[in-house]
């Protein structure tokens, strides 16, 4: 039966460059998928299109496919990313130039374009529209999109919002038999693969806190899968590479996100895990097989981001050395009564190394901390209410409990991410070709 | 029987929805967790914590337990009020540090 080989060589925005190298350098891979868009990934490269019609690319583009490309194309290792974000037009221009630089002649990229639907607004369902800007909304494109640009031979494929799991299993197109079962088993490939090492045993931790150690974790191996025509795969490392990967680390990865495991829609189909099988079939080597298909979405999900007015100040303030645990909750209750004319759902004051994570729910602490954080968040209406928070706190340094300090804060613009869904027959995609010389 | 004894877990998140999977090392555990852990149980762990309505999917052929809780994350995980961001990255230690008879 035919199979190919595709890999993931980064699983998010700022993911580690090396193991999409490592990976290509096999020679084993066919394809290596980079994601690199999370939903609100896209926001700075909106902003910056607003003044530069040829910006709004990953600003990491360059980093992350320099050392890559040259190593891709010798190899005869497809690259298919969603570094376009923004602009994937302008991105394959620049991927283009890059590789004209680097030597790569004859590359050919091409650009899948059509995900932005903001154009499309009034055909877009929103699920609860709020106040303020539309700064930009695209659909998530299925392996479809970017069938064209696989048949057709392209080196790399750029693109922008499409659901991460097309980014794998769009080169499995060509060889899929043709039943919604086989293109089933490759999205779900797609899906175990693009959080990059979250199933080779990163966000990893058995029971007893047995976990990989910190050499391997810093060195951690990417997953690559030989996938069947029938979408059955074989998950795995290359010899060598540092990681775990066996049945837990690959269930926890297939339910990841996905929400009813019954019904994963994603737009290649509505997926149905509750049949996966995992097999281990040797070290670090585990096949999947079972993921049923439940029919295809008529509607593509849309994401929306909205600007808003105001601004979330986040402040810390930082206690140590003796009673250290009892200046904080001092700190934190002068807080609460200067702050008292904040509503209690825009405020929140806690202590960072005692509940500042899961509240109610946090361990006890013990009673000899060495050190202790005093952090506030506040929803500001404007920069001159966050800036009075900032000071309130920083104001604790000559007023409150003694020997607070350490203070770090940061603002965050109010930006809304909003869900909506659009006809798929609305929605067309174009393959724009670019040649190095 | 700390449930983190038995079994493994993660934390996950869509816009204002936290998405909780865990699996128990093998079957005998996962029945005992599918018995204990309920819906009502997961609830009232999860709302000392955080807003929103449980409901728990149960995969059985993967000795798996999913919780997904709309409007957990009330504005999405960008709109959070606690310390930094992505603290929901944890949100699973609810329910691993849950004591069950």
């Amino acid at each position: 039966m035919e199979q190919k080989v595709v890999a993931c060589g980064a699983g998010f925005a700022g993911d580690r460059t090396e193991p999409a190298v490592a990976l290509a350098a096999s020679g084993r891979v066919d394809a290596i998928g980079l994601e690199c868009l999370a939903e609100r990934t896209i926001v700075p490269g909106l902003r910056a299109r607003r003044s530069d019609p040829e910006a709004g690319a990953d600003p990491r583009l360059e980093r992350r496919l320099r050392p890559l490309l040259p190593v891709a194309r010798a190899n005869g290792c497809r690259v298919i990313s969603n570094l376009g974000a923004a602009n994937p037009a302008a991105a394959g221009r620049k991927i283009a130039r890059l590789a004209a630089e680097l030597g790569c002649r004859g590359l050919r990229v091409a650009a899948v374009v059509g995900d932005d639907v903001a154009g499309l607004a009034k055909h877009i369902a929103w699920d609860d529209m709020v106040d303020g800007n539309l700064l930009g909304a695209h659909a998530y494109l299925g392996a479809d999109a970017l069938r064209e640009a696989i048949v057709e031979g392209a080196d790399v494929v750029v693109t922008g919002r499409v659901a991460d799991s097309a980014l794998f299993s769009a080169e499995l197109l060509p060889i899929l038999e043709d039943d919604g079962d086989a293109l089933a088993g490759a999205t779900t490939v797609g899906h175990l693969l693009e959080c990059s090492g979250q199933v080779t045993g990163g966000n990893f931790e058995m029971p007893d806190g047995d976990s990989l150690s910190a050499a391997d974790f810093a060195e951690l191996g990417f997953p690559l899968a030989t996938v069947r025509a029938d979408g059955t795969a074989e998950i795995g490392l290359l010899d060598g590479a540092p990681g775990r990967l066996d049945r837990l680390t690959c269930t926890l990865q297939l339910l990841y996100e996905v929400h009813d495991p019954s019904a994963y829609i994603t737009p290649d189909g509505i997926l149905d895990f509750t049949g996966v099988v995992f097999e281990e079939v040797g070290p670090n080597r585990v096949r999947v097989s079972g993921a049923r298909a439940r029919g295809r979405p008529e509607r593509l999900k849309v994401s929306g981001f909205v600007e808003q007015p105001g601004f979330i100040a986040d402040i810390e303030i930082g206690y140590a050395g003796s009673h250290a645990l009892n200046r904080g909750r001092l700190a934190a209750d002068a807080l609460r009564l200067r702050l008292d004319d904040f509503p209690d759902e825009d405020v929140r004051i806690d202590l960072v190394g005692v509940d500042s994570t899961l509240g109610a729910a946090s361990l006890p602490p013990a009673n000899r901390m060495p050190e202790v954080r005093v952090h506030v968040s506040a929803r500001c209406r404007d920069a001159q209410a966050a800036q009075i928070v900032e000071d309130e706190v920083y104001a604790l340094t000559l007023s409150g409990p003694a020997g607070g300090g350490s203070v770090r804060s940061e603002r965050r613009p109010s930006l809304a991410v909003v869900d909506g869904f659009i006809d798929r027959d609305l929605v067309a995609t174009e393959t724009v070709w670019e040649q190095v010389k | 029987m700390r449930v983190g004894a038995i079994s493994v877990g993660r934390s996950g998140d869509k816009g204002g929805t936290l998405d909780l999977s865990l699996v128990a090392l093998d079957e005998e555990k996962y029945r005992w967790l599918e018995a204990r852990l309920t819906e009502e149980v997961a609830q009232a762990a999860i709302s000392r914590v955080m807003p929103g309505i449980v409901a728990r999917y149960p995969v059985p052929g993967l000795n798996a337990l999913k919780f997904v809780i709309e409007d957990a994350l009330p504005g999405g995980v960008y709109a959070t009020l606690h310390a930094g961001l992505h603290w929901q990255k944890a949100a699973i230690w609810v329910l691993l540090d849950l004591e069950l008879d």
